[in-house]
This record gives C-alpha cells, sequence and structure tokens, in this order.
C-alpha cells in the first residue's frame, strides 16, 4: 500500500528530523502534540500542527487522512506514553501503518506488542552505528551511501505479482547477479508470515505471488527488474 | 676557575643526550614500575637471590665445588654492588643540582658556591644511603667480603631484597606503614608487659631449687613463649607467686594477640578499595591494545555490548562511583576517574599510541564530551575519537574539538525513517544484517592481490556458491565501490570486499582463502 499522508506525533528533535525527510515525500503531513510549548514551537515551524490528548477521540485523524493511505509516527519522548499512544491508535484503526520510536530493545518488545507496524529502536540503531564506523567503517561508507544519499546504487523491495515471470519458480533457478546485475539480499514469505530470510539460507524456496523480494542494485536494473515482474516485456 | 669548570661540566652532561639517555634508561630498568623491561630485570635479580639462598643453605652441611662459593661470592655480589651504585646514580641528577645552584647564585648577583651545591648533593645522596631499602642492599653485599666468616648470614638480608622486586611484598609493607603508631603502641606495651613480667618470675622462681628459671636470660625467654601463647613447657613456673604472674601474662597474652591481629584486619579493611583500584590499574597497563569509552551512559553500555563481540579489550571511564559500580557488576573493566582530566591519564600511565585502538566519548551531555576530547587532543593527535552529538547546533564545537567521527542519533533516526516508510522491509532486513542478532551478517574481508584468483574461484566452490553473497569491493585507492564485481577486474592492493553470510562461513572463506593449495 502506497501511504500518501503522515501523520507524525510529537514534536521533539526525533519528530523534527523525522519531518525533514518526509516533507518531500508525502502530500499531507499532520503534526500532533501534547503541550502548547510544542505546538507554538511546530506552528513557528510552519507545520500544519494539532493538539492531542491520550484519550480514544481519534475524530480528527479520520477527518483530516485517508487513514487507509495515511502513515503515522509515534515519536513522543516518554516511551510509556509512546506505548499508550500506539495500543490506541491500533484500538481505533485496525490497518493504520504505524512506526514507533523506543528507547531500547526493552520498550521495543512493548511497542510490538502494543500494535506497532515497525519499531525504530534509538539506542540499539545508534549503537550499531557507532560500533560498525569502529569495526566495520567501509562497510558502514557504503551502507550509508546506498541508503541515504542519492546515490545510483540502492536497495529495493518489490511484491511478486500474479503475472510476474518469477511467481512459481524456484529461487535456485533466477540469477539475479549474473541476469540482473542485483543482488537478493532477502525475501518475505506471505506464506510463513511477515518475517524474513536471508538469501543465502533460503535457495529452495518456491516463490509465489505476495512474496517481497528485498535487491540491492543501481536504479535502472532494478526498474528494468520491477517492469518485468510486473508483466512487462522489458528486460533480460 | 674550579667552580666554572663544574658548572660548565654539569651542564654537559645536563644536555649529553647519550648520558641523560642511559640515566633514563637505568632509571626505568631499577625504578619505573611501568617499564616494559623492568619485570625481567626483576625477575633475575629475584633468581639470583633465590640461588645466593641455596648456596648459602647448601653449603652448612655439604662440602660445595669451589667455583659454587666463588659464583656466589663474587659473581653475585658483583651484580649486587652494580645494581647499589646505579640506584645510588639515578636517585638524584647531580649536574641538575649544580645547575640549580648556579641559576640561584647568578640570580642573586653572587659567586657560585661550589660548597652549597656539594652540600645539597651529598643530602640527596645521603637520601638514599639511609633509606631502609638502600641499607638492605647494603648489607646483601657484605658476603662479599667473606674473609669474615660471620658475615656469611648478611646473605640473608639478601632475601629481604625480595621486597624491591617483589610488588604484593611492598604492597603489604605500605599497608602496614599505615598504622604506624597503633604498631609501635602495641610494640611498647608487648615490650613493658615482657620486662615486667619477666622479672616478676625471675623474683618468684629464681631462688626455688626445683624451678628451672635460674637466670634474668631463662626469665625473658619464658615470658616471651607465653605472652605469645606458644607455651613449649620447657620453662614452668613452680611457685604460687610464679603461677599467679603466669596466669596475668596468659591473659595479656591474648590482649597482644589480638591487638595485632585488629591492626592487620583493620590496615588491610581500609586499604581494601585502595588495593582493589591499584590491580585495576595494573590490569589496565597489562592491556596492548583497548578501546577507551569516556562516560558509561545507557548508549554506552549498548555500545561496548555490540563492542565485546570484536574481543579487544573495553576500558570505562566514568567520574560517577554508582555508574562505576553498575558497569563492575556487569563484569566491564571500569574507572571511578574523571576522563576530562589530565591527571587521569598520567595516574593510569595510558599510552595512547600504543595502547588504544580509539576513544569513544559517550557522556550524556555535549559538554562533558567536548571536555573529554579536548583532553585527549591535548596527548594525542593520531587516535581517533569517536564521539555521541546530543545536540545538533554542536557539531561545529566537535569537529573544532578534533572529534573525528560524530554521531547523532536524531539526524540517525530522522534518515532512517525515510527507509522504514518506503521500505520497511528492507530496513528490518538491514538493522538485522547490522545488528548481527540472526547468524546472517554483513562483513569486511580485506583482499590483496595474491589472493585475487582464488577470492573469485572460492565464490564458485559448492560450499560458497549462493550461500555467499559479494555485495562489491570497495577500493580504498580509488575510494569507489564496485558493486557486483566482475572477475575480470581482478584484485587490487587496498580492496576490501562487502559480503553478505552466515559467520561461519565467512570464517572458513577468510580461512581458505589465505590456506595454501588448491581450490
Amino acid at each position: 500500500m502506497k501511504h500518501h499522508c503522515a501523520a507524525i506525533f510529537g514534536y521533539n528533535e526525533y519528530s523534527k528530523q523525522i519531518l525533514k525527510q518526509l516533507k518531500g515525500s508525502y502530500r499531507n503531513i499532520g503534526v500532533f502534540v501534547i503541550s502548547d510549548a510544542e505546538f507554538l514551537e511546530a506552528q513557528e515551524d510552519g507545520y500544519s500542527v494539532e493538539k492531542f490528548d491520550l484519550s480514544d477521540n481519534w475524530e480528527e485523524i479520520e477527518v483530516r487522512f485517508d487513514v487507509d493511505s495515511l502513515i503515522v509516527f509515534c515519536a513522543l519522548t516518554d516511551d510509556a506514553e509512546n506505548v499508550f499512544l500506539t495500543i490506541s491508535l491500533r484500538a481505533t484503526f485496525e490497518k493504520l501503518f504505524i512506526i514507533a520510536l523506543a528507547q531500547d530493545n526493552e520498550s521495543m518488545m512493548k511497542m510490538k506488542s502494543a500494535g506497532a507496524d515497525k519499531v525504530m529502536p534509538i539506542l540499539q540503531i545508534a549503537a550499531n552505528v557507532i560500533a560498525d564506523i569502529l569495526g566495520k567503517p567501509i562497510m558502514t561508507q557504503v551502507l550509508h551511501d546506498v541508503l541515504y544519499e542519492d546515490s545510483d546504487l540502492t536497495i529495493m523491495e518489490m511484491e511478486i505479482g500474479a503475472n510476474s515471470p518469477i511467481n512459481g519458480q524456484y529461487l535456485h533457478d533466477i540469477h539475479f547477479k549474473r541476469d540482473f546485475d542485483l543482488i537478493l539480499l532477502a525475501i518475505v514469505d506471505q506464506e510463513q508470515g511477515t518475517t524474513f530470510s536471508f538469501a543465502s539460507k533460503g535457495q529452495n524456496h518456491h516463490i509465489d505471488e505476495g512474496d517481497i523480494l528485498v535487491l540491492m542494485g543501481y536504479k535502472d536494473k532494478l526498474q528494468r527488474l520491477k517492469k518485468w515482474n510486473a508483466g512487462v516485456d522489458a528486460c533480460k | 676557575m674550579f667552580g666554572r669548570w663544574i658548572v660548565d661540566t654539569a651542564f654537559f652532561l645536563h644536555t649529553y643526550h647519550p648520558y641523560q639517555r642511559s640515566k633514563i634508561f637505568f632509571y626505568n630498568l631499577l625504578e619505573n614500575q611501568h617499564y616494559r623491561y623492568k619485570k625481567y630485570f626483576d625477575f633475575f635479580m629475584i633468581g639470583l637471590i633465590f640461588l645466593s639462598v641455596y648456596i648459602l643453605v647448601s653449603s652448612v652441611k655439604h662440602e660445595l665445588p669451589q667455583g659454587w662459593l666463588v659464583f656466589n661470592n663474587y659473581v653475585i655480589s658483583l651484580f649486587f654492588v652494580i645494581e647499589y651504585t646505579l640506584r645510588f646514580w639515578v636517585y638524584s641528577s647531580n649536574s641538575k643540582t649544580i645547575i640549580e645552584q648556579y641559576e640561584r647564585d647568578l640570580f642573586l648577583h653572587r659567586p657560585f658556591s661550589f660548597f652549597e651545591a656539594m652540600k645539597s648533593i651529598f643530602k640527596q645522596k645521603m637520601e638514599y644511603v639511609l633509606s631502609p631499602t638502600a641499607i638492605i642492599d647494603l648489607l646483601a653485599i657484605m658476603p662479599f667480603f667473606h674473609e669474615f666468616r660471620l658475615l656469611r648470614i648478611f646473605i640473608l638480608f639478601r632475601v629481604l631484597k625480595l621486597f624491591r622486586y617483589a610488588k604484593s611484598l611492598r604492597r603489604l609493607i605500605s599497608i602496614l606503614a599505615s598504622k604506624k603508631f597503633e604498631i609501635f603502641t602495641l610494640i611498647v606495651f608487648t615490650m613493658i608487659m615482657i620486662m615486667v613480667s619477666s622479672v616478676l618470675i625471675y623474683m618468684m622462681e629464681a631462688n626455688n631449687p626445683d624451678s628451672r628459671i635460674n637466670t634474668l636470660f631463662d626469665a625473658v625467654y619464658w615470658a616471651v613463649v607465653t605472652i605469645f601463647t606458644v607455651g613449649y613447657g620447657d620453662f614452668v613456673p613452680v611457685t604460687h607467686g610464679g603461677r599467679i604472674v603466669a596466669m596475668m601474662i596468659i591473659v595479656s597474652g591474648i590482649a597482644v594477640i589480638s591487638f595485632a591481629t585488629s591492626i592487620v584486619v583493620s590496615a588491610f579493611t581500609e586499604k581494601l578499595d585502595e588495593i582493589k583500584e591499584e590491580k585495576l590499574i595494573d590490569s589496565v597497563n597489562a592491556l596492548k591494545r583497548m578501546y577507551l569509552v569516556c562516560g558509561f551512559s545507557p548508549l554506552a553500555h549498548e555500545v561496548i555490548r555490540k563492542l565485546h563481540k570484536r574481543h579487544l579489550p573495553i576500558l570505562i571511564l566514568e567520574k560517577d562511583p554508582q555508574k562505576v559500580a553498575l558497569a563492575r557488576r556487569e563484569g566491564l573493566l571500569a574507572l571511578a576517574y574523571d576522563s576530562a582530566s589530565l591527571h587521569t591519564y598520567n595516574l593510569l600511565k595510558i599510552n595512547f599510541e600504543h595502547q588504544v585502538e580509539a576513544v569513544i566519548l559517550l557522556h550524556e551531555s555535549d559538554v562533558a564530551n567536548i571536555y573529554a576530547g579536548l583532553t585527549i587532543r591535548e596527548l594525542t593527535k593520531i587516535i581517533p575519537l569517536y564521539s555521541v552529538l546530543h545536540y545538533l547546533g554542536n557539531r561545529k564545537k566537535f569537529s573544532l574539538a578534533g572529534i573525528d567521527h560524530i554521531v547523532n542519533t536524531h539526524e540517525l533516526v530522522g534518515s532512517m525513517s525515510r527507509i522504514i516508510a518506503h521500505q520497511p522491509v528492507a530496513f528490518e532486513v538491514i538493522h538485522a544484517l547490522r545488528s548481527e542478532q540472526t547468524s546472517t551478517i554483513i562483513d569486511e574481508i580485506i583482499l590483496d592481490s595474491t589472493v585475487g584468483d582464488r577470492f573469485y574461484k572460492l565464490l564458485n566452490d559448492p560450499l560458497f556458491y549462493q550461500r555467499f553473497s559479494v555485495l562489491g569491493i570497495f577500493s580504498t585507492s580509488t575510494q569507489l565501490f564496485h558493486f557486483n564485481p566482475n572477475p575480470e577486474r581482478g584484485i587490487q592492493p587496498g580492496d576490501v570486499a562487502i559480503v553478505i553470510a552466515n559467520r561461519n562461513l565467512i570464517d572458513e572463506f577468510r580461512a581458505k582463502l589465505h590456506r595454501r593449495g588448491k581450490v
């Protein structure tokens, strides 16, 4: 599901950075805050801002956004409040895509239990990056360029469609490296749930409609594969 | 004229590098606990001491070959003479004393006082000569004059020299020295008790024909044996008066023993933390390579957990004793020192260039991180500094402070939010690879031109085929990343492969890459 609008809860250093990154990608972005100070600050910074409390009254969301194409960031500084916010949203909107921030792994588990689709554990993310810069500086630099910089080399996730030529084939029959100049990193099997498995482990995997492939490669080559996957006779 | 010549000679020696270098070398060898070769010298001297005592004990009942005795009397003694002379030499600097006296006199517009300079030198050297350890050293040399047979007993003074070389013995002495007053009181009390009781027992027993205590020496011997609760029973009081004295002295003896025990125990208890700290500092000094983490915040905790996988020791410096206690409970090497103080690094004697792989500043405030960073930059310009940045507005200050790598959690979360919003699965894949939570990891393999052919051949080996992904090769010379590399490119010097696979498979690949023989 392509998301067109975004709602960010909380206005702090994390949400400011999230807004900075999302600004150009969504046509409707709303900021929701609890305190007056946050409200004024967000308003001064030019964002469309609303106040909310942690009750179950989410009318404002329904009025302002198309919930099916809405992505929500729960970025309150207090983990307990963030969990409460996540669980309140999930209780009201079953299909809403919720991304939550958590200070550590412990809170991450709680966020997941509260119904967040994806959780960003801040401490672990920062620790991973610091440890990687120290121990694997080159890998860190390469991944940074691929993920965050506007480089030709990028990462893409692709859902297998019903008409895809890959549908129904075994993973070991498709040579992404040789034929597409792409590297398959991981695959999500729809039949087995939403967790992924690394490509290096599951070569006997049978690819079905709805599976998601995570690939790395140059943008043009990824686009060609995407078209081919969609059933367009574009390449090979 | 003579004074002028002395001053010139002093200036010459003070600036003559070979002379100063050799003096520093011997000072380090003899006195500097942190000098890497000192321990070998200490072991050598301990060996000589044991050998010397062994020869002495053997010679009591056996006729030893002449060579052994010559070795003991001359060779070993000669080593001790040389050691004594070197210690005498390095104890103080005569040239420095003369120069100081000359400059003082010059400043006060008076002629150089040779006599004053010599007096200062004599005072300094006598300070050494009269120190307990130097006296023991001198007595240990005495067997050199073996013609005086009685002086052979001085070999036992060589055993006392062990205090110089064994750190634990030195520590014991320093602990007991902290209770000088109590020990002195105990000794005085014991002596008075011995004196009084021996005179009393002599008075009661000396004239009784049935008693074996006939002389004052017998009485003192009996008093000492009784007061220290040994009681051999070879001398026993037979008179009523003597037995009353015995009862008194037995009760006093228990008091003496209890007092002595309590002094030693309290000395050790009081110094326990200090001893533990000293041992920790010793273990820090013994580390060859380590990460230095400044500040023990929750982020530091997490970073350390990740770094532990690299099997490189980590030293934590944290001012807050509670946080240090927490770190120690986790089995980490943590010291309660201020990471922003030069005094800390002087005290710990950390050699940044040789011991520290990288410094990671993880305090919970930007001020503390910058302050610590600047302190470390004063000590070393080479070691890479990594720091967490809490407030983005301080980024420039961090760069000015000489911090090489800056990580800001807000920026990281912001950048990741874009990926997670558009490609949530891809985000999870990358996060899982980086966090090393599963057996599949992303890693670097350093390559050189000698493994070029082998590298590509191994990728087609059934063990690695389709189970080992090479994302690309990064060339450190051109700073370019070659995605999905073609074997025709070969391997260039400075290439690093970025791979994804099971961690055991990566280890196996590394091993096979550098193993000789056919693939």
